[in-house]
């Protein structure tokens, strides 16, 4: 009778079913915390690697362009421009802060990027969709040749997930922004929006009006390796000067990893729970069943039989949670209201260690189960 | 005929100490191939103890065990096999597994012995009828009375043509009018099966029906 388990099983369906949508539950939290770690990280890095540039300068003591508070006075750009083992001419200017614009009377989170049209750090052109406004760029100003009272219009490009039609108006810093264009989606850490405009209106709305960047960015040459040119840069005494991976990794670590490390024990807390719960109902439901196995042991099943018997359960009800929240991580996912990405290999591994952590505490319990006295079935209630 | 179960000097003890419990104590026994016999005593006097160490649920203290004439030696053997191959158990509160239906439970006893599922189901319609529940092969024992769980347990005790049944107490949980029918069904199954039964009981009634009584007192076996 290969389906003697099932019959077991469909007799306290209740219970199977239970056991199995808390696991699935666990399981679909566990992978949706991951997703979301990993979604930050992506969204972590994709500004960051859209820029092309792989030298990040930043002020002295700020920790990194993206860590601590940096103003960079804009004199190094000459310096720069003219420094060994950078592309010549490739310095750019950035300014990247938060901000909060004033989005259809709604105030908003964003990033503000500010940078030089045709150097780094901002999108070459805007997107061009079939049937759509055309966008455009905005129009820069005269960088080098700075002078505050020189007329710049207020023009935005924004990412393309906002929303916002070409030609509407944004406010920012009691300034009304127009929207020239559209850049195709870079969403920073959390879901946030980058506005892309000139350097020179960044300043004037978020700085002050102060002629400093927060960071510059720049290429190496061809034959030259950033991790050389940028110890070289980093020797002197007023800027700190970091690699595209260094930046990387220091933006992971700050924006993601550090703040959340609650989420990773969270996460370890949910399998141990996962663990708990099949352990805990296996060994209720083998407490509750300790008469029967006493009898089934009485009339000559082996402790082989019988654990067969109770893992062959274990071992579905721990199969069924995991791949249901496997895929039903997928539809949480699919319905956050922020940025998941569920890795589908890691989410397999997950899974499987699930699985294992189920199937362990299941067999501790039915361990325990099976060492009943046979001498049970001659005895009522015990 | 051959002793099918013979013990010498079977002794089992419960408990250390001052609390220490005789509950069989050096007792020889020996039930004959198709016998019908009954062991009765007062309450604690150990005779589920006794049957249970006749039918190998527990390993005796001191004293020696054959069954079919061979010689049982509990530390190496694996008794799971010889209780499901050569003994047969029927237990007072039936102990059926609730969530199988009275067919299922009779073929559990022959998937424990690895019979193929459809000679198991054959041979449990045939047990089943003999001890007559062709109506109720696919009750559960929820739909049940006593006395025909208590028939659905006797048909599981022989599903693998066992050489003994030991019954603890059959009908204690049945009425009388239940009772002298498993009595009735039980000397059919005599007939049919040539099946060696031992059956501990407090029903004076059920004597009539035994070859032999077996008095125990104090964990000893006595002549009245
Ligand atoms: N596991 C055990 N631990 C300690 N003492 C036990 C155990 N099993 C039985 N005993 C003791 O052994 C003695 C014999 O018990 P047993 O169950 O064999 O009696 P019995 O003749 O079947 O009684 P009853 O007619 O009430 O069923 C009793 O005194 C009982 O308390
Ligand atoms: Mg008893």
């Amino acid at each position: 009778m290969k389906t003697l388990f099932l019959k077991d099983m469909r007799y306290r369906q209740a219970r199977v079913v239970l056991t199995a949508l808390g696991i699935t539950v666990l399981i679909s939290l566990i992978l949706l915390l991951g997703g979301i770690m990993n979604g930050m990280r992506i969204q972590a890095r994709q500004y960051v690697e859209s820029t092309g540039a792989d030298i990040w300068i930043s002020a002295e003591g700020s920790g990194g362009a993206f860590i601590g508070f940096s103003m960079v006075v804009e004199e190094y750009m000459a310096f720069l421009n003219a420094a060994q083992g950078l592309t010549p001419d490739s310095a750019s200017p950035l300014v990247f802060a938060q901000a909060r614009p004033i989005v259809r009377g709604k105030s908003t989170k964003a990033i503000v990027v500010g940078y030089k049209l045709g150097k780094l750090g901002g999108p070459k052109q805007v997107l061009r969709k079939e049937g759509q406004a055309e966008g455009r760029m905005f129009t820069p100003s005269n960088f080098e040749d700075y002078r505050p009272e020189d007329p710049v219009p207020y023009e935005v490009v924004v990412d393309e997930k906002m929303g916002l039609e070409i030609g509407e108006r944004i406010t920012l810093g009691n300034e009304k922004v127009k929207v020239v264009g559209k850049a195709e989606s870079r969403m920073f850490v959390l879901d946030t929006p980058l506005l892309f405009m000139d350097v020179r209106i960044a300043q004037k709305l978020l700085l002050g009006n102060t002629p400093h960047v927060n960071m510059m960015i720049a290429k190496t040459d061809a034959n030259e390796q950033p991790r050389q040119v940028s110890a070289g840069l980093d020797a002197l005494e007023t800027i700190e000067v970091r690699t595209l991976k260094q930046t990387l990794r220091d933006i992971i670590a700050y924006y993601v990893d550090e703040p959340m490390k609650a989420v990773q024990f969270l996460r370890v807390m949910l399998w141990l729970a996962a663990g708990i719960l099949v352990g805990m109902i296996t060994y209720v439901t083998m407490l509750e069943k300790t008469q029967e196995i006493g009898v089934l042991k009485a009339i000559g099943a082996s402790d082989y039989y019988v654990m067969g018997l109770l893992l062959k359960q274990v071992v579905l009800i721990s199969a069924v949670g995991v791949v249901l929240g496997l895929i039903l991580s997928y539809v949480f996912a699919a319905a956050a209201p922020i940025f998941v990405a569920i890795n589908f290999v890691e989410s397999i591994i997950v899974v499987c260690i699930s699985f294992v952590v189920c199937c362990g505490s299941g067999y501790l319990a039915a361990r325990k189960a099976i060492a009943v006295d046979p001498m049970i079935a001659f005895r009522g209630e015990i | 005929m051959a002793a099918v179960v013979e013990g010498t000097g079977l002794t089992k003890r419960f408990g250390t100490g001052e609390a220490t419990v005789v509950a069989v104590d050096s007792v020889d026994i020996r039930i004959e191939g198709g016998e019908l016999v009954m062991i009765m005593g007062d309450s604690g006097c150990g005779k589920t103890t006794l049957i249970s160490l006749l039918g190998c649920i527990l390993t005796p203290d001191a004293g020696e065990l054959r069954i079919d004439g061979e010689p049982i030696d509990p530390v190496n053997e694996d008794l799971s096999v010889i209780r499901h191959e050569k003994i047969g158990f029927v237990f007072q509160l039936f102990h059926l597994l609730p969530y199988l239906t009275a067919l299922e439970n009779v073929m559990v006893a022959m998937d424990i012995a690895s019979t193929k599922t459809d000679a198991a189901e054959r041979r449990a319609t045939e047990l089943l009828t003999q001890v007559g529940l062709s109506e109720r092969f696919h009750h559960r024992p929820a739909q049940l009375s006593g006395g025909e769980k208590q028939r659905v347990s006797f048909a599981r005790a022989l599903a693998n043509r066992p050489k003994i049944v030991f019954a603890d107490e059959p009908t204690a949980n049945l009425d009388s009018r239940q009772s002298d029918n498993l009595m009735n069904l039980i000397q059919e199954l005599r007939r049919e099966y040539q099946t060696t039964i031992a059956i501990v009981t407090h029903h004076e009634g059920l004597k009539e029906n035994a070859d032999r009584i077996i008095h125990m007192k104090d964990g000893r076996i006595i002549t009245p």
